[in-house]
């Protein structure tokens, strides 16, 4: 029999029949209760459409967790909505990012199933960035209910706000296209006026005619050179000004002599006019350039999406009973209440319970730590099992979080950078060309014929115009960002690319980055051989599903079949206990089923108090790393880990990769000094990390890749993003940033190689008006398609 | 040919236009999202709400 695929998501359905659907009188197969629940609403709304015209299969959508109500409706506290929304009159506007679309056609019915709510005044949904923008009442209408609705047809709503960065890429992004459009349309303008010229050349032209014709091209030029082609002159006018001459000078310069030397033969009614190669060449660039930035504009959106505000809220602990809060209002001193599963609002000492607490994110130690009455707490670590009353000792601001947050920024203004080889070629090109033409005109005005004098010496700048040269680096880089944004590797900094192939130091964090950051079941010892594995690992699943503790996430995928369990108790940091089919079973720590300790097994199962298995759980290296490193070292690259985890692992893995170097027990600080001084001896550093404690170090290095699984501040400040959680997309990206090289090499050889060919015929005054029009075109779609390269493979 | 006197200084008033057509859409935000206008079409605006599906006891 064929696999049979879920209507919804198009995976696989493992479970037979048991979740169907009836629609007018078809069965529809799903994989899971969450699809069919989804699919249920969906139908339920009239809104059947969706499966109609939908191009691409919905996400998977997990049961919703029960006390999703209850997480939901922290954001409805006053101080919390305020914080994330802005208020007009009466309404609430508030951007949200949401997770699951994959096609226009959700947009469409996340759209329909909000209209359906009379309070909300406004909404409209983003396809292309997956934001939805929402202006409703709050009076009325609650945010979690909203929230709510959307989770009902499957997607993950989050509230969002946009960084002051990328409102501005946006507004940039506008000013593009109206360049563009300016210059495109323009552009076809002049072209015509042109062809006109052309066949008047051949054919003979009215005097009057031609004149005519010339003005109008003027006119029509005028809005591209003072409009469209704005930006070359402003960013020309900065590097002369910081005295560094960047690939914009010879652009603006060949445009403005090009404009003015035509509009004087217009007036004079003399030599010839380039009204169309300027109008092109502004046209072809702006199109380049335009490319670039939005690909970097989309790269940015896609990472600032993945940033969730967290954490918002705070519950206060008062003489009333519990208080929700937003976490920026408290102050110290407050005592605030944590529930397990939560994330710590604010640094703290432990008031009274007890828990295990992670801090991986802040330390990069992925052991749980317990945390009694008198333990201090760090903001940004969650909270596994236990509640906690906390007594506020920093705010979040001044906590250890926040001063990460500050040791990162500081770092930012220190990013070393390598200086753009196009640049420098550019700034020798330049004074070359310069110091040329003007020799040009000297020698023709001097010894050879006055009167040609200006024509050839626009002859040298128009076929030597740096078109090809401008565009060698700006389409080869745009290719291979689509390229790698296909392959999940976001880039942000358009460098980057430049900058990869010198790279010859990596560096990895540990936790979460070269290891998986959770706990697997390494080992099983059965001590009873009566009992299968398989039912014994079902048996300590069903158990471990009580509890919220990361050691009871890793038995999870041992579940095959729910048992019926009694008398569930809890014991917070000790282990569970229940009764099944009149016996009692334990799993948990040593102490807590009252047999002998051993130190590489953690957990251990009792039934009525016989032992029955020793299991060994440890942070899994990820699968694709061993490999990985071992061809990175191949390929001359030196690899080094940076670790702020104590334990013998680090050494271990360092013995089992072979690693260049390693250093454990680092700070974030510690990390910042040890890749400034790697970068003293000179190595060009790429770091690649996933947690708060790595993202200083990110602004340390030349280049910084953040892993998906990792932190929101890591990702934020990443120069790249992978989006998925596969360390193999590092090969592509070095690989990626060697083949651009390639490229842009080949680009900058083709468009020097013609210059050196053409540079002697111009000055000689060989070259008439249509050739080097001819020869600059040519040589620019040549560069063009040889970028275009980078897309395929 | 005198018409060329005429004619082009039209052509150039439609080609004004369209520019300013073209800015007017940029600031509206036509542009933000380029996929979902494209499909919007395919769906019907207010359709009568369909027959709840029968949902089958869970085996």
């Amino acid at each position: 029999m064929a696999a049979v695929r879920c209507f919804h998501c198009h995976e696989t359905v493992h479970t037979g029949e048991r979740f169907t659907l009836n629609v007018d009188g078809q069965q529809h197969n799903f994989c899971c209760a969450g699809c069919q629940a989804v699919a249920d609403t969906i139908f339920s709304n009239g809104l059947a459409d969706y499966y109609r015209f939908r191009t691409a299969a919905a996400t998977k959508n997990d049961a919703l967790p029960l006390d999703l109500s209850a997480e939901l409706s922290q954001f409805d506290n006053e101080a919390v909505l305020a914080d994330i929304s802005q208020q007009h009159d009466e309404l609430t506007d508030i951007e949200l990012s949401i997770s699951g679309m994959s096609c226009a056609a959700c947009a469409w019915l996340i759209e329909k199933q909000l209209r359906k709510l009379p309070q909300l005044h406004s909404v409209s949904i983003n396809a292309s960035t997956q934001r939805a923008l929402l202006r409703f009442d709050s009076k009325q209408l609650s945010l979690s209910a909203i929230l709510q609705r959307i989770n009902e047809i499957g997607y993950q709503a989050s509230p969002f706000v946009a960084d002051q960065e990328e409102h501005k890429f946006k507004l940039e992004l506008n000013r593009y296209l109206k360049r563009l459009a300016v210059s495109g349309i323009l552009t076809m303008q002049v072209m015509m006026l042109a062809f006109a010229l052309y066949f008047g050349e051949y054919t003979g032209i009215e005097t009057a005619h031609e004149g005519y014709l010339r003005w109008i091209s003027l006119l029509l030029t005028i809005p591209v050179v003072l409009y469209a082609a704005k930006p070359f002159v402003v960013s020309a006018w900065r590097s002369i000004k910081a005295r560094q001459m960047n690939m914009d000078v010879p652009v603006t310069l060949a445009l403005y002599y090009t404009f003015f030397a035509s509009a004087y033969a217009t007036a004079m009614q003399t030599g010839e006019v380039y009204f169309e190669s300027v109008c092109m060449f502004t046209f072809l660039l702006q199109l380049g350039k335009f490319f670039e930035f939005r690909a970097r504009a989309q790269a940015r959106e896609a990472t600032s999406n993945l940033l969730k505000i967290m954490p918002v809220t705070a519950t206060l602990h008062t003489e009333q009973g519990p208080q929700p809060t937003s976490a920026r209002r408290l102050q110290t001193g407050d005592i605030i209440l944590v529930k397990a599963g939560e994330t710590l609002p604010a640094d703290g000492i432990v008031k009274d319970g007890q828990s295990s607490v992670d801090e991986s994110m802040l330390t990069g130690e992925y052991r749980a730590i317990s945390k009694t009455i008198g333990d201090t707490v760090l903001a940004g670590s969650v909270n596994h099992d236990g509640l906690l009353q906390v007594q506020v000792s920093r705010v979040l601001a001044h906590s250890r979080l926040g001063q990460i947050i500050q040791l990162q920024q500081l770092t930012l203004s220190q990013k070393p950078k390598l200086v753009e080889k196009t640049d420098q070629l550019a700034k020798y090109f330049v004074e070359r060309l310069l110091v040329i033409a003007l020799l040009t005109f000297l020698l023709w005005y001097f010894w050879w014929d006055p009167s040609r004098a200006f024509w050839v010496t626009l002859s040298v700048l128009v076929a030597t115009c740096p078109c090809a040269l401008s565009l060698a680096t700006p389409t080869a880089i745009t290719c291979a960002l689509a390229r790698l944004n296909r392959q999940g590797v976001l880039i942000k900094n358009a460098q980057v690319l430049e900058v990869l192939p010198n790279i010859s130091h990596i560096v990895v964090d540990k936790t979460g980055t070269l290891t998986e950051g959770k706990f697997s079941l390494q080992q099983v010892h059965r001590v009873n051989p009566a009992l299968a594995e398989t039912d014994l690992l079902n048996l300590v699943a069903n158990l471990e599903q009580y509890s919220e503790h990361p050691i009871a996430r890793a038995f999870a995928p041992y579940l095959t079949q729910p048992l019926t369990l009694n008398d569930v108790q809890v014991a917070i940091g000790a282990g569970i206990r229940a009764r099944w089919q009149g016996q009692q079973l334990k799993v948990g720590s040593a102490q807590f089923c009252g047999v002998p300790a051993e130190l590489e097994w953690q957990v251990y199962f009792t039934l009525d108090n016989q032992l029955q298995a020793k299991l060994q759980l440890v942070d899994k290296l990820r699968e694709e790393a061993t490999a990985l490193i071992q061809q990175l070292q191949q390929q001359g690259y030196k690899l080094g880990m940076l670790t702020g985890d104590h334990s013998v692992q680090a050494e271990q893995l360092t013995a089992a990769l072979k690693l260049d170097f390693m250093h454990k027990g680092c700070s974030p600080e510690d990390k910042v000094t040890e890749i400034q001084q790697l970068i003293a001896a000179g190595a060009k550093v790429l770091m690649l990390g996933d947690g708060i404690n790595d993202s200083p170090s990110f602004n340390a290095a030349h280049i910084s890749v953040a892993v998906q699984s990792g932190t929101d501040l890591s990702k934020n400040q990443a120069d790249v993003v992978f989006l998925k959680a596969d360390l193999r997309l590092l090969q592509n990206l070095l690989q990626g940033g060697k083949q651009t090289a390639r490229v842009i090499k080949q680009n900058l050889g083709w468009s020097v190689g013609y210059n050196l060919v053409i540079i002697p015929l111009a000055v000689a005054g060989f070259v008439s008006p249509y050739i080097a029009v001819i020869g600059m075109s040519f040589s620019s779609l040549l560069v063009v398609s040889n970028s275009l390269r980078l897309l395929k493979k | 040919m005198s018409i060329i006197y005429v004619l082009i200084p039209i052509a150039i008033l439609f080609v004004a236009i369209g520019i300013g057509i073209f800015f007017w859409a940029v600031r509206s935000k036509q542009f933000e999202d380029l996929e979902k206008e494209g499909l919007s079409i395919l769906f019907d605006e207010d359709k009568p709400k369909a027959t709840p599906p029968n949902k089958p006891d869970e085996h």
